[in-house]
């Protein structure tokens, strides 16, 4: 017995290869969606990773660095760093802003890092390119992701920065590259206003009489020294020594410094289960919506084609065809046009979207495996209603009235 | 008779019930020898349709006697299991158009048949490219239906019709599309097959180019048969 | 029987499907999270490190002096603007003097008066001298009496006292003037040194008390660089040694040459630095401003020459025995991780070896991704997507 299905598709196979692809293009889309949310669970995961931390210090009460602003002294690591189990601490501060390069200015997280060697905490671990920070200002590793290359000249608020090394897959929590650049001109630019902004202030410093006494002529200087520094930083970023448990030296930290302490666990219940939750939310929706526009598709396609058949398979009825060869006939065509489909799909998701689309595509291969599954699903039950069409067909119709 | 042939007796089919109801077969009687080929001509509306389906076992009448060959098929009520087997190896159809399915080439067009049969799909296609030979369209056998003129085509549908040898072929105006040297010429093949292969061949036409080639017509007026001799014209 | 006829149409199928399909195996197995990793090599080097110090600065005056007055008042004059160059001992200005012009003045009568008064003493006490001679000589002669002629001596005596007394009260008198001359002098705001006018504070009817200063003043030859360094990489920084000066307004350009001249003893505990005073070999011209911004690069002798390391090469993995610095490897296509022991680094990102790697090693500087040993690697010339 020949394949019925098989001859179809081979007699009229460009338009069944093009309306495939054009199905693929959507299973593309729909497996991309997956990708997507995939992409933004493993930015929160990378984000946790690189930063080399077991342990965040950040400010009391708050969900920071990342979910909610936090401010602490910037000396406070100096009593972490004596507590029992600590191994590391470092300085770190976040802000995302635009970096300004050229004619072009780019999304960023600028991360200020506390100066030391590579493998301090807060510091890219690996690079793709060119060298880590090794002056105490003015120097920046930014992430290919920001199109920036080694030698350009970034600005950030009034000073400019040197990229001296490219990291790959620094991001924030929400996508925005990353530019690494040294924490005393971080924090800088965490705080430090504009020019108008600062000669403002100066002139409101100086016309307020307690801070400008005649008798103490450099009172007023000091004054505005002293508004014009910055001692905060985001976080402490905290490294434990082998041998002793997170938890343990965490509640050390919240119980004798009573500052608010997060676990990697912890910081990742906080990124994805509320940081992303929202977006995770409407992505789950596309992919649902995807997913029945797709079945809804192949229904139509198969439906179209079958009816385009109607008349040969009122004569293959006639002539003795078993309804399974019918159906058959049906449904192997309808999982033919979701294999090309899905292989278009995945060529699609992979070398198309995963690299132009802004966000990070993460495509998995149980995502692969699980889209294939759906995608024959799809196409079986989408293919009853054009297999009740067929059944309902009266071989009597070929036999001319 | 014994052996092979049709035999159809008080074959009655009635549509819809109540009121409403139309009775398309009112009592046929009709018989067709194996080897014979015997016109039915009848005017639209006669009921010719309705008793080809009913041959045909495709749709089921509503009182009578079918006899194929040795077999009957209906008695009041379906006496064969698996129409569709009945169908596919008792009996061939030839149609009006070649419906020839236009995704499989000449052979396998034909060659389908036998394959549903459950015959293996070489030896299928050694019959079906045998026959189609003897009905001078062999050179065609791997062309497509849509590169075949009309003609080639309605010889492929024959062919079709004739590969599982069924003991019976219900042919429903084959001759309609074609001029009279044509048509003559498939009279003459379905004559040639019939003795071949003692089929009995009924031939639903109102084409008076084949209509004098027979030598025994039925004729179907109100749901009735009457039978006729015909002239038996040589072609 | 003859098997499927290949017909052209069948090939034109095939043709398309057969790389359909082998694109798609490829996709399934180079690219997601099962796709080898991409890895850079690099080799580690016999190299002598500079090290270098890297500290940004001010551009400060060694000295700078204040000139106001030493008593609250009103301000009369000031003769300079900013930018003027000074004299020692020129006038820059003047405090308004009230009344102390007046009671010099009226010193100076009184010193006129004294002066008459001390001419007056004078020729009594010569009167004095003339009659007590004379007497004397009569008393000798026996001519006049003793009580006379010691009358006469008396008055000699209280004609010498009171031209004693006439002449300290001039003296007196004269320095009361000079002292009045002196405090306005004070008034007078004087340049103590050659110098560089930078801010005038008062302009002339404004009233300033005493340290309020008016005018001030630098020694353009005593600029220097008032540097911070992190005190994390302070280490070595010497006085002596040769610095590279940057001003923030020479932007990407070739600094001038220097030398770190003092490191203060005092360091700033808040922001963790040491600050350190770096001379100019020579003084750029125009001068820089104070208190423009400068980069200052130190060089600290060079290193004997021993194996390098890139920066980028090293990392830090976390094992149940606590967490190593090291580089991966690469050995028989997987990936080894030796814990290194570094030493200086330098300002442009090489790091001495002291234990655990020697030169023609080679080390894995760049990768597309976090390695552990399980990761399937794959060594490209340059990381992919970095333009070059």
């Amino acid at each position: 017995m020949i394949s019925l299905a098989g001859r179809d598709i081979m007699h009229a196979w460009g338009k069944f290869v093009f309306t495939g692809m054009g199905l693929g293009l959507l299973i593309g889309i729909t497996l991309s969606m997956a990708g997507i949310y995939r992409g933004m669970v493993d930015d929160g995961k990378a984000l946790l990773d690189n930063s080399g931390a077991d342990l965040w210090v950040v400010q009391k009460d708050t969900l920071g660095p990342y979910a909610e602003p936090s401010s602490i002294f910037d000396d406070a690591w100096r009593g972490i760093l004596g507590m029992p189990g600590v191994a590391r601490t470092a300085n770190v501060t976040y802000l995302t802003m635009q970096v300004r390069q050229g004619e072009r200015d780019v999304r960023t997280m600028v991360t200020g890092v506390t100066p030391g060697e590579p493998g301090t905490p807060g510091w890219p671990p690996y690079l793709v390119a060119g060298r880590q920070i090794t002056r105490g200002h003015y120097e920046a590793v930014a992430d290919i992701a920001t199109g920036f290359a080694l030698g350009d000249r970034l600005q950030i608020r009034r000073n400019h920065y040197i990229v001296v090394g490219l990291t790959r897959r620094m991001v924030s929590s929400g996508g925005d590259p990353m530019v690494f650049i040294p924490l005393k001109d971080a924090q800088e630019a965490q705080f430090l206003k504009d020019n108008d902004a600062i000669r403002q202030q100066r002139r409101r410093t100086a016309a307020n009489p307690a801070f400008n006494r005649p008798q103490v002529p450099d009172l007023l200087n000091a004054v505005i020294a002293s508004q014009s520094t910055n001692a905060y930083v985001n976080a402490v970023l905290v490294q434990i020594e082998a041998g002793h448990d997170a938890n343990d030296v965490a509640e050390s930290i919240r119980r004798w410094k009573r500052l608010t302490v997060y676990t990697r666990s912890q910081m990742e219940e906080i990124l994805i289960g509320k940081l992303i939750a929202t977006s995770a939310r409407q992505i789950f929706m596309f992919l649902v919506i995807l997913s029945i526009v797709s079945a809804a598709i192949v229904a139509f396609i198969i439906y179209t084609l079958t009816l385009g058949k109607i008349r040969e398979i009122a004569v293959l009825k006639l002539i003795g065809t078993k309804n399974r060869t019918i159906i058959a006939l049906i449904m192997q065509q309808s999982i033919a046009l979701g294999l090309i489909g899905f292989v278009v799909g995945k060529i699609t998701a992979t070398l198309l979207m995963a690299p132009i689309f802004p966000k990070y595509v993460l495509l998995e291969p149980l995502d692969s495996f699980i889209g294939f599954g759906a995608v024959m699903v799809i196409c079986i039950l989408a293919s009853i209603i054009s297999i009740r069409a067929a059944l309902k067909v009266d071989p009597a119709e070929a036999i001319g009235g | 008779m014994a052996g092979k042939g049709i035999r159809i007796e008080g074959l009655k089919k009635r549509y819809g019930s109540g009121d409403t109801a139309v009775d398309a077969l009112k009592g046929v009687e009709m018989q067709v020898a194996p080897g014979e080929v015997v016109g039915l001509i009848g005017p639209s509306g006669s009921g010719k349709s309705t008793m080809l389906k009913c041959l045909g076992a495709v749709i089921e009448p509503t009182a009578g006697r079918m006899i194929l060959g040795d077999e009957v098929i209906y008695d009041g009520g379906w006496k064969v299991k698996d129409l569709r087997a009945l169908r596919r190896d008792k009996i061939g159809f030839i149609f009006q158009a070649p419906y020839l399915i236009p995704f499989l080439d000449v052979t396998d067009n034909v060659a389908l048949l036998p394959m549903l049969a459950g015959k293996p799909n070489a030896e299928s296609r050694k019959m079906a490219i045998a026959l189609l030979k003897s009905l001078d369209v062999g050179h065609r056998a791997k062309a497509m239906p849509s590169q075949l003129s009309g003609g080639e085509q309605q010889r492929v549908a024959i062919a079709r019709g004739l590969v599982n040898r069924p003991p019976v072929i219900l042919a429903d105006e084959p001759t309609a599309p074609l001029d009279s040297e044509r048509a003559l010429a498939v009279i003459r093949i379905l004559n040639d097959m019939a003795r071949q292969f003692e089929t009995a061949i009924i031939v639903v036409t109102h084409d008076e180019k084949i209509i004098p080639t027979f030598k025994r017509i039925y004729h179907i007026r109100d749901g009735v048969t009457y039978e006729e001799a015909g002239e038996g014209r040589d072609f | 029987m003859t098997s499927l006829p290949i017909q052209k149409r069948t090939l034109a199928m095939f043709a398309v499907l057969i790389p359909l399909f082998v694109l798609f195996v490829y996709v399934a197995l180079r690219s997601g999270p099962l796709a080898p990793v991409s890895v850079t090599l690099a080799t580690v080097e016999n190299h002598a490190i500079t090290p270098a110090l890297f500290g940004i600065g001010t551009v400060e005056a060694r000295y700078t002096y204040k000139i106001g007055p030493t008593f609250a008042g009103r301000v009369n004059r000031v003769n300079v603007n900013v930018g003027d160059s000074v004299k020692a001992g020129q006038e820059l200005g003047g405090m308004d003097l009230v009344d102390i012009d007046e009671r010099i003045r009226a010193q100076d009568a009184s010193l006129k008066r004294a002066k008459a008064q001390l001419d007056e003493a004078q020729a009594r006490l010569y009167f004095a001298q003339t009659q007590a001679q004379r007497y004397e000589k009569l008393f000798t002669l026996r001519a006049t009496s003793e009580e006379l002629a010691a009358t006469r001596r008396q008055e000699l005596q209280v004609a010498e006292a009171g031209l004693n007394a006439a002449r300290e009260e001039a003296a007196r008198i004269r320095s009361e003037q000079e002292a009045l001359i002196a405090q306005r002098d004070n008034l007078r705001l004087i340049s103590p040194v050659d110098g560089l006018v930078v801010a005038r504070n008062a302009d002339p009817g404004t009233t300033i008390v005493a340290g309020q200063a008016v005018v001030e003043l630098i020694d353009p030859e005593s600029l220097w660089v008032n540097v911070h360094f992190d005190q994390i990489h302070a280490r070595g920084l010497a006085a002596g040694l040769p610095a590279q000066i940057v001003l923030r307004s020479q932007g990407g350009e070739k600094g001038a040459a220097g030398h770190v001249f003092w490191i203060e003893p005092l360091a700033d505990a808040v922001t963790e630095e040491t600050l350190a005073k770096v001379v100019f070999d020579q003084l750029p011209e125009p001068l820089p401003p104070i208190g423009e911004l400068a980069e200052v690069n130190v060089d600290l002798p060079a290193l004997p020459p021993g194996p390098v390391l890139p920066n980028a090469a090293i990392q830090r993995i976390k094992s149940k025995l606590g967490s190593k610095l090291g580089v991966w490897q690469v050995k028989n296509g997987e990936l080894q991780f030796t814990p290194v022991t570094l030493g200086t680094s330098d300002l442009d990102g090489r790091i001495q070896v002291r234990e655990g790697l020697k030169a023609g090693d080679q080390v894995v500087v760049y990768s597309a991704k976090a390695l552990n040993t399980h990761t399937r690697i794959y060594v490209v010339e340059h990381s992919p997507g970095v333009k070059q």
